[in-house]
């Protein structure tokens, strides 16, 4: 068993976990997170992706006990209190959600996409989301969710 | 037909969109009950065998085990809905029996405290087997002399042979015959849910309790509890939130609930078993690959005179579809063009491969991939347009259908065709063409038709119950499950439409409960919106029927007189007589001790008709000669959804199916080498991404259908019908191979050129 501290959602945890214990095992079976999804467990789908220190990680291939001292984004940790971050919101407006079970994944990703471009092109998000498989909406109408959640944030930076 | 619409038409949010877009909304997998076990099921490593003995002593003796269960102790169901139809039937829903009949087929699973001592149980049971023969490819498998993987002759699960017309007169009278042979490929569902978890609790009451994402939970409840000999009414089905179904999720999953609800009753307690990603690549459901053979005659003006099809189709280990969709593929090669001398033959083999099931298209994207591609080919052989010789044949409005012998009464083909083809500008496609290097460009179009429910073939039951509160707001009650193509906020909109509410006043709960919706047979065959939806409609206009009784007796006015709007009862010619819908319900329910009543209607029953989708499909492709590869430049389709009571919706399913398609079409097929699926994950089982996809049109026609809700019909099951077709047509356009093959991957395309 090792011992580590990480932060998740802004909650801080000390944890005891096993050495080949995934992130994805963690924040699913240990802290009840259920909202970051299992599709392959091979890092193929990205149904797994979180948030590393800003950047996008698949929970699925990252080890937590190399996640010591860092700090963990969800999707539970994205809106703000009863209010959708943009990007959730986008998603929501423009249909962009059917069965929902990539969808986690997606918004994490599209997360960690804006934080680095705050204006991407439609082929920058196809790139950046190409880890993310959805097999119910032809990726279409994300990717419209993705840039409208650009601009949307954008207007919030000019206010 | 109501000429103004508020809610219908329009792209309300769907109910359970913020839950899903927080993480809140909980899957199958992500279930936990208290005191739940941890299931696993033991697989068969050979693809024929029979099994001897399973010694599960030492699995019993694990500590952290508490039940084990085998297929001694288990039925298969290899029933269809269809079986029900007949004594005969139902009394061939199961299968009881040793042998194990393709690799991954379960013969065991145990129950433990947790997952990894379930893992290590299975190791610890033993298993005798007596390896039968095998035969994995379905022409070899209709020879005399094959081994016999069931009961049946020659492993032929289901023949069929239909004849219209006199074909052999019909291709006489023919200028031209064209004859080509197909092969498709078992493209999988691939879910992004892995298919499937299920938790069976048994623990209460002697009633079953089973969480599992069918697509059916009222067939799921019935076969069930035929299986455990339960009174059907104590099983329940909880269907929770659903990551994707295609189809793949119809009925039960073969050995997981039955093996679940066996561990459950052994164990005392919860049980829940989840599939892997790989288990579920080699052991659930696919599209049966298909060998098509079809002979055509047409004159020198391009009418088709004569079609033959034959159709072998391989259903793997165990056929509960092998009737379904080959019968599917029937109708829509049947009914596309009004050709006058049809034969359709079609025998659906069984072999010791993974076994097939039902994925979305439903037999459609097979025989339309044929289809449309030989079309192609006569189009360009006597030189008439490819959109033109479309519009010649096609079976349009008024038409007979020759197979129910109803006339055809809702028709947007040539809608569909037209209005893809200006916005693809088909017309300058020529001009459009390039030669770049080693890259061209070529275009392709189709047509397709689809249905929306199977009423005339299966029992095709809907239902649904509307309840008035007394705040003036709706409970739709209905067992249709929504694996997320929104059809449970299509029904809330058709109710509230009904109704004169707003969205929002109408509520759904998330998932459907058998134990509080009357029986619906599910969600399949493109039939929610338009069977489930007529159930819905009936229910709210017999609710409000009821409701406009009581305030007619409650105003004193005539019923007829009486509107209902802005939440209240009003008299059409003096407003000032009217009451708040709220007061009125609050009066009855609470207030008038004499009543006590709860406004609400039920309705059930079957839709009227089995009203025909059309499609059609245009695209645009580069193809790289050096390598063999294909992009899709552009892409353009038309749909005729008779209304489409949620746009944003039905956009979602069109170009979420296209997209299915595309890979149906270019990338996807499970490689199989002597039973042994070799391509169990994403990494080798390739889906296309967002960054090999286009920009999809969709445009959306509505022709009204005059049986279905506002005019609605169905759409999801025909959206991939049609794209293996164009795709392949416009490749040859492109490069002048025509790949009869699927998919059409690089390297054939390289191989060809
Ligand atoms: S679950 Fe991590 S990439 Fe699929
Ligand atoms: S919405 Fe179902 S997988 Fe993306």
């Amino acid at each position: 068993m090792l011992y580590i501290n990480i932060k998740v959602n802004g909650k801080e945890y000390e944890l005891g976990v096993k050495p080949y214990e995934t992130l994805l095992e963690t924040l699913r079976d240990k802290l009840g997170l259920t909202g970051t999804k299992l599709g392959c467990g091979d890092g193929e789908c990205g149904a797994c992706t979180v948030n590393l220190n800003g950047k996008a990680v698949l929970s699925c291939l990252t080890l937590v006990a190399q996640t010591d001292e860092k700090e963990i984004l969800t999707i539970e940790g994205l809106q703000n209190g009863a209010e959708l971050h943009p990007i959730q919101e986008s998603f929501v407006e423009n249909s962009a959600i059917q069965c929902g079970y990539c969808t986690p994944g997606l918004v994490m990703s599209a997360k960690a996409l804006l934080e680095e471009n705050g204006d991407p092109t439609d082929e920058n998000v196809r790139e950046k989301i190409a880890n993310n498989l959805c097999r119910c909406t032809g990726y279409e109408q994300p990717v419209r969710a993705i840039l409208e959640a650009a601009k949307k944030i954008r207007g919030e930076n000019d206010r | 037909m109501t000429d103004k619409l508020s809610v219908v038409g329009k792209s309300v949010t769907r109910f359970d969109a913020v839950d899903k877009v927080t993480g809140k909304a909980k899957y199958g997998i992500d279930l936990k009950v208290e005191g739940m076990l941890y299931g696993k099921i033991l697989r068969s490593p050979y693809p024929h065998a029979r099994v001897i003995k399973i010694d599960t002593r030492r699995a019993e003796n694990h500590p952290r085990v508490r039940a084990v269960t085998t297929i001694n102790d288990v039925p298969k169901i290899t029933g269809a809905i269809g079986h029900l139809m007949t004594q005969e039937g139902r009394d061939h829903l199961y299968l009881h029996d040793n042998i194990v009949r393709f690799i991954g087929d379960p013969i065991a699973a145990v129950a433990a405290d947790d997952l990894e001592a379930a893992q290590d149980a299975l190791s610890l049971i033993h298993v005798e087997y007596e390896e039968l023969p095998a035969v994995f490819d379905p022409v070899e498998a209709m020879k005399d002399g094959a081994p016999v993987i069931h009961t049946e002759d020659n492993n032929i699960a289901f023949h069929v042979l239909k004849e219209i017309g006199e074909l052999d007169q019909g291709l006489e009278e023919t200028d031209h015959v064209f004859e080509e042979r197909y092969y498709t490929s078992k493209q999988k569902h691939a879910t992004m849910e892995p298919t499937s978890s299920c938790v069976a609790d048994y623990s209460q009451n002697g009633r079953l309790s089973v969480y599992s994402s069918t697509q059916r939970p009222h067939v799921s409840k019935l076969y069930l509890a035929k299986a455990f000999d339960l009174p059907v009414s104590k099983v329940r089905i909880i269907k929770p939130y659903t990551g994707g179904a295609f189809g793949g999720r119809d009925y039960l999953i073969h050995g997981l609930e039955i093996m679940c609800t066996s561990l459950s009753m052994k164990s005392g307690s919860p049980v829940k078993i989840s599939f892997t990603r790989e288990e579920d690549f080699i052991a659930t459901e696919a599209r049966h690959p298909f060998i098509i053979d079809l002979r055509f005659g047409v004159t020198d003006d391009g009418i088709l005179k004569a079609m033959e099809m034959k159709c072998v189709m391989d259903v793997g280990g165990y056929g509960a579809h092998a009737a379904g969709v080959m019968t599917n593929a029937l109708t829509k090669g049947v009914l596309i063009y009004k050709c006058p001398n049809i034969t359709f033959e079609g025998h659906s083999v069984y072999t010791n491969k993974a076994l097939c099931g039902a994925y979305r298209g439903y037999g459609n994207p097979q025989i339309n991939f044929a289809i449309e591609s030989l079309m192609d080919q006569i189009a360009e052989k006597l030189g008439i347009d490819a959109v033109e010789l479309r519009l010649k044949n096609y079976r349009g409005l008024n038409e007979l259908d020759p197979l129910s012998g109803q006339r055809i009464e809702s028709d947007g083909m040539t809608e569909c065709i037209e209005k893809a083809a200006e916005k693809f500008d088909w017309i300058g496609r020529e001009k459009r063409k390039v030669a770049n290097g080693t890259k061209r460009t070529g275009t392709g179009m189709c047509c397709l038709i689809h249905h929306s429910g199977g009423r005339f073939a299966i029992p095709d039951p809907a239902a649904a119950t509307v309840m008035f509160n007394s705040d003036g707001s709706v409970n739709l009650v209905t067992a249709a499950a929504d694996e997320g193509q929104g059809n449970r906020t299509v029904l809330a909109q058709i109710a509230a439409e009904t109704l004169g509410l707003d969205y929002e006043q109408v509520s759904i709960s998330s998932e459907p409960d058998t134990d509080m919706t009357p029986f619906d047979s599910g969600t399949h065959g493109s039939r929610q919106t338009y069977a489930g939806g007529i159930a819905v409609k009936r229910a709210a206009e017999k609710a409000k029927d009821k409701l406009l009784d009581l305030a007619a007796q409650h105003l004193e006015a005539r019923k007829d007189d009486l509107r209902i709007g802005d939440g209240f009862i009003f008299h059409v010619d003096n407003p000032s007589i009217n009451i708040l819908v709220s007061d009125l319900l609050t009066a009855l329910q609470f207030e008038d001790l004499s009543k006590g009543i709860q406004v609400m209607g039920t309705s059930t029953g079957v839709a009227p008709a089995v009203p025909t989708i059309y499609g059609a499909n245009f695209a645009e492709v580069e193809v790289d000669m050096a390598t063999g590869e294909v992009r899709i430049l552009k892409f353009v389709c038309a749909f005729d959804v008779g209304k489409a009571i949620n746009p944003a919706h039905v956009e979602g399913q069109i170009i979420g199916g296209e997209v299915t398609g595309m890979g149906y079409a270019l990338t996807e097929g499970l490689i199989t080498k002597d039973g042994k699926i070799m391509n169990p994950n994403f990494g080798d089982y390739r889906m296309l991404r967002a960054c090999d996809v286009p920009k999809i049109d969709a445009i959306i026609v509505e022709s009204p259908e005059p049986s279905g809700p506002f005019g609605a019909k169905g759409v999801g099951e025909a959206t991939n019908a049609g794209t293996a077709a164009v795709i392949a047509n416009a490749i040859y356009d492109a490069v002048g191979v025509r790949i009869e093959d699927l998919p059409l991957s690089q390297e054939k395309i390289l191989h060809s050129l």
